[in-house]
């Protein structure tokens, strides 16, 4: 179980590094969403906006009426911010479960892949 | 059956509601096929029987709903059937029906391509060979749509839908105005040979096939009660559209034109409303395809992404272009799509693919079945719709639809009379190449997955000092952790 300490550092580091691709940003230069992430062992919430492509703010709590609604473990939450997985095969399996539309989905997914495309 | 009690769901600012969700249903079971799917049931069941068939096939679907509902409210997942066969019978099973259930809608886009031509080409007097011209034309028009990331948007595909089978209504009604009171062979359900009845009513099954696809939209659906309803409503649907365009195919036009036409739904325009009525069926034929290459090129290239991702499919299948869009996934599917319709223009085999089609759905709806059976033995958490005698009904379905999975597999809609292999043949081998591929390029491609993920290094993130877990979960393995939550159990694996 991961601590909201270890998740925000999880966090940040996701942030910089999808920030810091261009190729991402290009690609997700239509995407503009708001995302919620629900730990479901630690019942942590957090908001993330992601403006064109870029994530402008992370935040504890739920802010706003979401997009996308992102629920796993808090491990599994760091173990993915951090590139350490493959986050389509625990989707696959129900692991992640996600709430939103289909795109949504993969755009998510698209990110992970892009920024770590060695899974 | 009975829906649960009314479960509290986290609202989305863009949410699925009822009219959308059965729209995307009966959008996904109504392609241009369809026409020919009511020509295969005709074979089997004359005049005003071929309705009844469609009747029993709707009470069957029915409980296909009934399952469905079910299932999806245990696991509203986009990976719908691929999530439920995975839990009931192993992963490496459920991959491989998922690939042979995946390739329907490749059928279904080369039929709906080679239809669409047939049909173009029909109305504006062109020689046959200007057909592949059209399908050429087509598949590249929605080849390029997709690749450019565009697609119908959610109320245009409602839209669509809605008027494709208000469009088949109105004219099949027109139709019967002419046919008057008099309905030949009513209740002549056995009278083309012993097994007629039953491969009537398999066939059937295929006017609905697909509607259950409309569990992998759960995730957008503003309540699960939302998915329920459509996999009802939308069978309904289809069962008048089917019915009432069955009735007035099978007055006006003799079987003997229907038997060789790629294209019976202009056949019923044309007499029922002469050029008119033969262009307003054109129109709705190519409406159905914005539905066939929108939704279908859609699912089936996600699929194929997510396979990739997932190390089930070579990577390359991955690959995404600057709109997001999976481009080697799609040429893919579009060049197959070609491919097959090719064939189908060139050998005049279209019946084939329908029966190909309804023997890979009615095998799809036992599996479903019994999915569910077993499903009801492992998971004990509440859902949001429960089966009524779920047990007995889920048997029922197993036994039932395996029999029609056996009747249409040897089914020769072009002679009722006689049975054929080939149906059978084609599943078989397009099931043969499925589980060899899952045995043994699938761990292969994994294997290459691990060998990438080890060499790039230990993990990223920071071990932690304080806790014992971090130090045993070392490795960047795919291979999967602890389940979700306590009261759901881990993936099952074969031979589970």
């Amino acid at each position: 179980m991961a601590d909201w300490d270890e998740l925000t550092d999880a966090l940040e580091e996701y942030t910089s590094t999808c920030n810091a691709n261009e190729r991402l940003r290009k690609m997700q230069r239509d995407w503009t969403r708001l995302l919620h992430f629900v730990c479901s062992d630690t019942s942590d919430t957090f908001t993330m906006v992601v403006e064109r492509g870029e994530i402008t703010s992370t935040s504890h709590g739920h802010e706003g009426i979401p997009d996308i609604i992102v629920t796993t473990t808090s491990e599994t939450f760091c173990d993915m911010f951090w590139g350490d997985l493959n986050p389509v095969q625990k989707y696959l399996r129900g692991e992640i479960k996600v709430k939103g539309s289909q795109e949504d989905v993969m755009r998510l997914d698209a990110i992970s892949y892009v920024i770590w495309p060695e899974f | 059956m009975a829906a649960n009690h009314p479960t509290v769901v986290p609202q989305l600012r863009r949410m699925v509601g009822t009219a959308t969700a059965t729209a995307t249903s009966a959008g996904l079971a109504f392609a241009a096929i369809d026409y020919l799917g009511v020509v295969s049931i005709l074979a089997y069941a004359p005049g005003t029987t071929a309705a009844f068939a469609i009747l029993i096939g709707g009470i069957l679907v029915l409980l296909v709903s009934g399952v469905f509902s079910e299932l999806n409210g245990l696991y509203p997942s986009a990976a719908g059937i691929r999530l439920y066969l995975g839990r009931a019978i192993g992963h490496r099973t459920a991959l491989s029906v998922t690939f042979t259930y995946m390739t329907t809608v490749v059928l279904v886009i080369a039929a709906d391509a080679f239809l669409i031509g047939a049909a173009v080409r029909h109305v504006l007097h062109e020689p046959a060979v200007l057909a592949y011209v059209w399908i050429a034309v087509l598949l590249g028009i929605a080849l390029a749509a997709n690749l450019r990331g565009i697609r119908l948007a959610g109320w245009v595909q409602t839209v669509v839908t809605y008027s494709v089978l208000a469009g088949t209504s109105i004219l099949s009604i027109i139709a019967l105005f002419h046919v008057g009171g008099t309905f030949a062979h009513p209740f002549s359900l056995f009278g083309r040979g012993s097994f007629s009845g039953i491969q009537a009513v398999a066939f059937a099954l295929f006017l609905f096939a697909a509607f259950e696809w409309v569990t992998t939209t759960a995730e957008e659906a503003r309540e699960p009660r939302v998915i329920t309803r459509a996999l009802f409503i939308a069978p309904f649907l289809i069962w008048i559209v089917a019915t009432l365009f069955v009735v007035g195919l099978s007055h006006l036009v003799p079987f003997a034109h229907l038997h060789g036409s790629a294209y019976p739904q202009l056949l019923l325009g044309r007499a029922a409303l002469g050029t008119v009525g033969e262009i307003w069926m054109l129109a709705l034929t190519v409406l159905t395809a914005l539905n066939t290459f929108n939704g279908g090129f859609l699912v089936a290239s996600r699929f194929i992404y997510a396979a990739a991702r997932e190390n089930t499919l070579p990577r390359a299948f991955a690959k995404l272009n600057l709109r997001a869009v999976p481009w080697v996934a799609v040429m893919s599917l579009a060049v197959l799509s070609a491919v097959v319709a090719g064939i189908v223009f060139a050998t005049g085999q279209w019946l084939l693919l329908v029966a190909v089609g309804a023997t890979i759905e009615a095998g799809i709806y036992a599996l479903g079945s019994l999915c569910l059976l077993i499903l009801r033995r492992r998971e004990t958490r509440e859902r949001p719709f429960t089966l009524v005698a779920g047990r007995p009904l889920a048997v029922m379905g197993v036994v039932v639809f395996t029999i029609l999975f056996v009747a249409t597999g040897f089914a020769d809609p072009k002679n009722s009379r006689h049975f054929s292999v080939a149906p059978f043949t084609v599943i078989f081998l397009l099931a043969t190449v499925s589980v060899v591929y899952v045995r043994w390029g699938v761990p292969r491609i994994q294997a290459a997955a691990d060998a990438r993920a080890a060499a790039a290094g230990p993990k990223r993130r920071p071990q932690r000092t304080s806790s014992p877990v971090a130090s045993v979960v070392e490795s960047r393995s795919v291979v999967e952790t602890a389940p979700l939550a306590a009261n759901e159990p881990g993936p099952a694996v074969d031979g589970d």
